[in-house]
Formats: C-alpha cells, sequence, structure tokens
C-alpha cells in the first residue's frame, strides 16, 4: 500500500447458503479476523469459473479463496463436486501462472462454523503477508 | 423500465445505531460513495429497515429517478426480501437492488480496526455500487398447477397422504407396486403403543381412501417416466399384470416409498438354524398363529432377542444410523410373548423408549419379568452346533460373562431403503443420504420438500421411523401439496440461466453439470443448441461455470457482474486505513 506497509488484499467468492453463512456467523459472533478479504457472493461455489479466479490475480489479487458448503451438503447437491474439480484444475494453472499455490485456498464451512470461517480468514491473509505481494500487476493494485 | 436505460444508482448507508457507526465512519464512505460512477444520489441513515428509511428509499426513487438501488447494511440474509419489497412499492424491479453487508461482514468482526474497517466498508460499496450498474430488471415469472397430486408408494404414510388430500377436494392418484395398499403394516400383527390391529389401521385407511370421490388407487402399478417440473409433471404408469403404460399429468408429487427390514446375512449366524429369525420374520409367524419353532413346530420354552442388529455401526455403510422403532417393537414384542414363555431375555446396547407410550412399554416388559442384559461394545456372540443355538456375551452391568441356549433366536434388525430407491430418486431427482434414504430440501427449516420443487418426501423414505411419525409426515406433505394446488399458480426463480444459441457449441457440458436436469439438447437444430427448462432452474450457476463457449448467460449473476466487482475490488480505496 502506499504507507509501503504490505496489506494483502484477498478476494473471498462464497456460496449463498453456507460459507457466506459462515462469514456472517463470525461476524454475529464477533469473532474477530483480519479486514483483507473481501466477500463476492454467489448462489453457488460451483459458480466460480475458473476464469474469474486467473482474472482476479491478473488484476492484482494477492491471494482467492474459493468456499462454499461441505462435500454432500450442497444447496444445489451437487454443485460443489464441479468446484472441487474446477479447485484442482485451478491449483495447477497457478504453477504455469507462476503464483505461489498457497495464495489460492479452499475452504469448506457451513453456516455454522463461523470460526472456521474466521480462523480461515485469519490463516489465509498471514500465509500472504509471508509470501508477500503478487508479482503480477505491480504487486496486489492496479491503480 | 427496461434495462437498456441508463443506471441511476441511489446509495443508502446503514448505520444500524451504534452497530454499524460505532466502528466504520459511515459519513465519509456515504460521501466517496457518491462519486462512483452512475452514483446519482448517496447518503447515511440511522436505521435503513426502519420505517423511516423504508420510505427515504421510496422518496429518492421518485425525486432522484433511480432506477438501482444499493443499500449497505445488514446481511442480505436477513433484510435483502425487505428492501427488495421497498424498491418494488417504488416501482423498481427486485433484482435492481443490491445489499452490501457492513454489519456481519465489517463492524462486528473488525470492530477494534476502525480506519481498516472503514476501508473495507468502501471496497465493498464500491463493488456493490459498480455491480448495481449493470443489474437487469428480470422478469417475475409464474407457472400453472395442476390440480392432481401422484402419491408413490401405497403404505400408512402414502394412504394417509391421499386420504388428505383427497379430502380436500384434490384429485390424486395412488400409485402401488404390490396388489395390496399397507405397505410393510401388513405384515404385522398388532402395534405399539396402544395395541391396535395393523390390518385394522390400514383398513380404516383404504375404506376412507376408496370413500372419497377424488381418489383413484392403482395397485401392481409403476412410474416407469417421469418428466416436467412443478406444477407440471407427466408420469408413465405401467401396469405390471396387464402390461398397458398410461400417461398422466400431475401438478405436485409425494414420495412416499417406505422400506426394507434388514436381513442380517452374517450376523449372529443368521440363516444357519431355522430358529434364528429376525425380529420381521417374528411378527409374520405372530400374525398367523401361535409362535413356534420352526424346527419342530414346538412351542418354544425360552427365547432371547438381540438389538440394534446391522443398526448404530459406526463404519459400515448404510448402517450406521438407528432405525428409531426397534427397541419399541422389540420391547413390545419380548413383553407379549413373556405370557407364553418361561424365559425371555433381551440382549441390548442401549434401549431408546424415547416416542409416547414408549417408555410404558419398555416399563411394562420389565415388570413381566423380561431380563434385559446390556452387552455394551463387545457385541454378542452366538453359536450353532448340531441342534442348539448357543449365546455369549458379557453383562456390561454386572460385568459377568453369561451362556444361554434359548430354543429359538430374535435378530432385531433395522430399516433400511428398498432396493429400488436409487431408481426411484433418480427417475425424481431425489438425492439420498449416507445411508440411502431420500434427502429433505432442509433438515429443519424444509423437511418434508426436496431439491426438485414440487416434489416432496413422506414417512420411511426420508428416514426410519413408525408408522405415528410417517403418518405426521404424511400429512403434513399433503399439505404442502394441497397449498401449491390451492394456490393454482406458482412464481419461479427469475435467476436462472439461459443459453445463448450463437454461442452453444454442443459440447453437452452444461448437461451434465446441472442438478437438476434442467438442461437438455434442442431437437430442432443441427448441431443441436442446449436449452434451459426455466422451471426447473435453480439458479446455481455451476453450468455457467462450466460453460467453455460463455454460451450461458446466469441472469442475476452474469460474468460480467462477477467480473466488474473483482475490478472494483482490486481498485485502490481512496479513503485512508492505516491504524497509525
Amino acid at each position: 500500500m502506499k504507507s509501503g506497509k504490505f496489506e494483502p488484499n484477498i478476494v473471498a467468492f462464497t456460496c449463498n447458503w453456507c460459507s457466506y453463512g459462515s462469514a456472517d456467523l463470525a461476524g454475529i459472533s464477533r469473532i474477530q479476523h483480519p479486514p483483507n478479504a473481501k466477500v463476492i457472493r454467489l448462489m453457488c461455489s460451483g459458480r466460480v469459473d475458473p476464469v474469474m479466479v486467473i482474472e482476479s490475480f491478473k488484476n492484482g489479487a494477492d491471494g482467492v479463496m474459493v468456499t462454499g458448503c461441505h462435500i454432500g451438503d450442497c444447496h444445489y447437491s451437487t454443485g460443489n463436486y464441479r468446484t472441487k474439480v474446477r479447485f484442482s484444475a485451478l491449483q495447477k494453472a497457478m504453477k504455469v501462472m507462476g503464483l505461489h499455490p498457497d495464495r489460492l485456498k479452499l475452504l469448506w464451512a457451513s453456516a455454522s462454523e463461523g470460526q472456521q470461517w474466521a480462523e480461515g480468514i485469519i490463516e489465509m491473509t498471514s500465509r500472504i503477508r509471508e509470501i508477500g505481494p503478487n508479482p503480477i500487476n505491480g504487486g496486489g493494485l492496479v491503480k | 423500465m427496461s434495462g437498456e436505460e441508463e443506471p441511476k444508482v441511489g446509495v443508502f448507508i446503514c448505520h444500524c445505531g451504534h452497530n454499524i457507526g460505532g466502528t466504520v465512519d459511515v459519513e465519509s464512505v456515504a460521501q466517496n460513495a457518491a462519486h462512483y460512477p452512475n452514483v446519482v444520489y448517496s447518503t447515511d441513515f440511522m436505521f435503513m429497515c426502519s420505517d423511516a428509511g423504508q420510505a427515504l428509499i421510496r422518496e429518492k426513487i421518485e425525486e432522484k429517478g433511480l432506477n438501482r438501488v444499493v443499500v449497505a447494511s445488514c446481511s442480505p440474509r436477513m433484510h435483502e426480501p425487505t428492501f427488495r419489497r421497498v424498491v418494488e412499492e417504488a416501482g423498481v424491479n427486485r433484482y435492481c437492488f443490491e445489499q452490501v453487508n457492513l454489519r456481519e461482514h465489517v463492524s462486528w468482526c473488525h470492530a477494534r480496526e476502525p480506519k481498516k474497517a472503514t476501508v473495507k466498508a468502501d471496497d465493498l460499496v464500491r463493488m456493490s455500487t459498480a455491480r448495481a450498474s449493470l443489474l437487469v430488471p428480470l422478469e417475475i415469472k409464474t407457472v400453472s398447477i395442476e390440480p392432481h397430486a401422484l402419491v408413490l408408494g401405497g403404505g400408512v404414510a402414502g394412504l394417509r397422504a391421499t386420504v388428505d388430500i383427497g379430502s380436500r377436494g384434490f384429485n390424486v392418484t395412488l400409485v402401488e407396486k404390490e396388489a395390496n395398499f399397507g405397505g410393510y403394516l401388513r405384515n404385522l400383527s398388532v402395534m405399539y403403543p396402544n395395541n391396535e390391529n395393523a390390518d385394522d389401521v390400514i383398513g380404516r385407511l383404504v375404506k376412507e381412501a376408496e370413500s372419497l370421490e377424488k381418489v383413484k388407487m392403482l395397485t401392481n402399478s409403476e412410474i416407469i417416466d417421469f418428466e416436467g417440473h412443478i406444477g407440471n409433471f407427466e408420469a408413465k404408469i405401467k401396469n405390471s399384470k396387464t402390461g398397458k403404460t398410461t400417461k398422466h399429468n400431475f401438478g405436485t408429487v409425494i414420495v412416499t416409498t417406505g422400506f426394507e427390514p434388514f436381513e442380517p446375512e452374517g450376523y449372529y449366524c443368521y440363516g444357519e438354524n431355522p430358529n434364528i429369525i429376525t425380529l420381521a420374520e417374528f411378527e409374520k409367524i405372530r400374525k398367523k398363529g401361535p409362535l413356534l419353532r420352526i424346527s419342530d413346530g414346538k412351542p418354544p420354552k425360552n427365547l432371547l432377542f438381540i438389538g440394534c442388529v446391522g443398526s448404530r455401526e459406526e463404519d459400515v455403510k448404510g448402517h450406521q444410523h438407528c432405525s428409531r422403532y426397534c427397541c419399541t417393537a422389540m420391547t413390545k414384542a419380548a413383553a407379549d410373548i413373556q405370557d407364553e414363555c418361561d424365559e425371555v431375555i433381551l440382549l441390548y446396547d442401549d434401549i431408546r423408549t424415547f416416542g409416547r407410550g414408549h417408555e410404558e412399554i419398555h416399563r411394562m416388559a420389565r415388570t413381566k419379568h423380561v431380563v434385559f442384559s446390556k452387552f455394551g461394545e463387545k457385541k454378542p456372540k452366538v453359536i450353532v452346533k448340531d441342534d442348539e443355538i448357543i449365546v455369549k456375551w458379557r453383562d456390561d452391568l454386572s460385568c459377568a460373562n453369561m451362556t444361554y441356549k434359548p430354543d429359538m433366536l430374535v435378530l432385531t434388525t433395522g430399516m433400511v431403503p428398498p432396493k429400488t430407491s436409487e431408481a426411484v430418486g433418480k427417475l425424481f431427482g431425489l438425492t439420498r443420504s449416507g445411508d440411502g434414504f431420500y434427502n429433505e430440501e432442509h433438515i429443519k427449516l424444509a423437511p418434508l420438500t426436496t431439491h426438485t420443487a414440487g416434489v416432496m418426501i413422506a414417512g420411511a423414505a426420508q428416514s426410519a421411523k413408525d408408522t405415528t411419525d410417517s403418518t405426521t409426515q404424511a400429512s403434513g406433505a399433503a399439505v404442502k401439496a394441497v397449498s401449491l394446488m390451492v394456490r393454482k399458480t406458482v412464481e419461479i426463480e427469475s435467476t436462472v440461466s439461459v443459453v445463448d444459441e450463437a454461442l452453444c457449441s454442443s459440447c453437452h457440458t452444461c448437461v451434465t453439470a446441472c442438478p437438476y436436469g434442467a438442461i437438455a439438447m434442442g431437437t430442432t437444430t443441427d448441431p443441436p443448441v442446449a436449452f434451459v427448462t426455466e422451471a426447473k432452474c435453480h439458479g446455481c450457476g455451476t453450468c455457467a461455470a462450466g460453460c467453455p463457449s460463455g454460451a450461458i448467460i446466469m441472469h442475476h449473476s452474469t460474468d460480467e457482474q462477477i467480473m466488474t466487482m473483482l475490478e472494483a475490488l482490486l481498485q485502490l480505496s481512496t479513503l485512508q486505513g492505516s491504524e497509525g
């Protein structure tokens, strides 16, 4: 950032039913976690087109989280199976893009798992702090 | 309002009293938002959800000609329906509303970092105003409901549902694959907790159903094909006796296909001695007459029951569950047969007689001196030697090793889904739990509906349960079906996907990706292009994410609407966030 201190900018895709609910619950339970992740709410994690993840990195996101219901609990019965498959493909793509694999994280969290959500954000933020800014597009910020 | 007109976005930032305003600098966020593209009005207000807040939105829509509204307040899971209604009252389509979560996702969880929280709030508002500019109004669609229900499975649950729907004056067709109605209850003699004859229970329901004008009851019949969507299903019903197939239209469906008693092959020498029987077989014998040994036709002097056979086994797939009826059924069987025998012993892991009137049965069995012995973790061992059955176990409470030679051994097995459950599930688009029973839409909030809109489940088809619970569910499912048919029409999702035919490359990816079978390949073009049956689509967007040609437009969650949020997020906030 302008001040010189690196603040990771993290995109967190959530589904409407489980992981968005877990993020809500983290707030309701006042579980404090870093403000670095910003949520993009979709109906299902199955909506996450791998292109969206790649575009996030291209535009300078330091980390991307794909989050959704636990396997077997998908509101749309099998949407998150697709997420899982696409995520594995994305993990391989990270190497090709020359990005650290830890910049991409998959998190399953049910609407009752506020703690898991907060821990996921804490872990991801501190890991990205270690790895440093996204080497693509000037290290994190477009402007 | 058309989607083509220039977006005029209004932004309303909520203090939520001290909830948001105590952490986030709400005024600065509102002032900053006024400079974002297409924003023509931006303000902050103490409680947006209050009457005054709602009035403010309506007033500004009119005054400023707003056609897109962003409210930054609490979780959309809480107030999205409220604000959608508010904008609709002022003539703005509900899908032109966008909510930002500044409370659960910002102020409540970043309470100690107010400056950073303010920057995040600004980021989120910037993302949502960008998205709002690209939102388009969607038509609110309805489909008609055929006033005819299909009930599949003529057991006690199916009969109850049929009578309930029929007596409310709606057409209902009950389809049973066997020659008689009654399902599993036809095998039972007297039932707990009130010693009622199972045949009487079934007889009463069948008689009642037959007396209703609008009820059609088919035996020896199976559904061989099922298509359509809520309100407009088409089923092919085949009569297995005549081989004739007929087509019927239904508006709603209730699946009550019940269960099968588990056949405990490989457990406790079942099958090695004819006097080792299951509780289901015990009931069948008792229904016909007195209990006699299978081997020699003599009345048994003593009996031993073993509970939880093939149930509650942590590591065995399909056998992890408790069947919720067997403890009471076994205890009652033991108490009843005690009157005719010298000694009855009941080996159990746990006794769960939890229903109304069940504990009384448990107490009665103990009063009659049925011997209860807990075997705990280590299961009993059964040895068949010549004609003798030898049971060895360790009594958990006295810590003593026991041996007993019963004249007959009764294995109490639980409920498992019928062998047809997978095929029936596929036909109706029902998912199944780990133990093979059908999944409800939501275990607490929607236990009777399924992920296929218009299809309900009840009875043991949903999970192991007794007659009381089955009929309770059946009545509930019947109300669900009736309430749909009463309304005559139902609103369907507007947030569905559509295929851009010009871009479709006929790859079938979306057809396999859709969890609801809502996408199929058309037949009118060559090569065929995919099309979406809107009433079947639930709007998850899995197809759009998978389409390699970008041919699928997911309404209200288009690629552009998502990408614009990403771009907005990755711009630097003009608010300064350092806590220093």
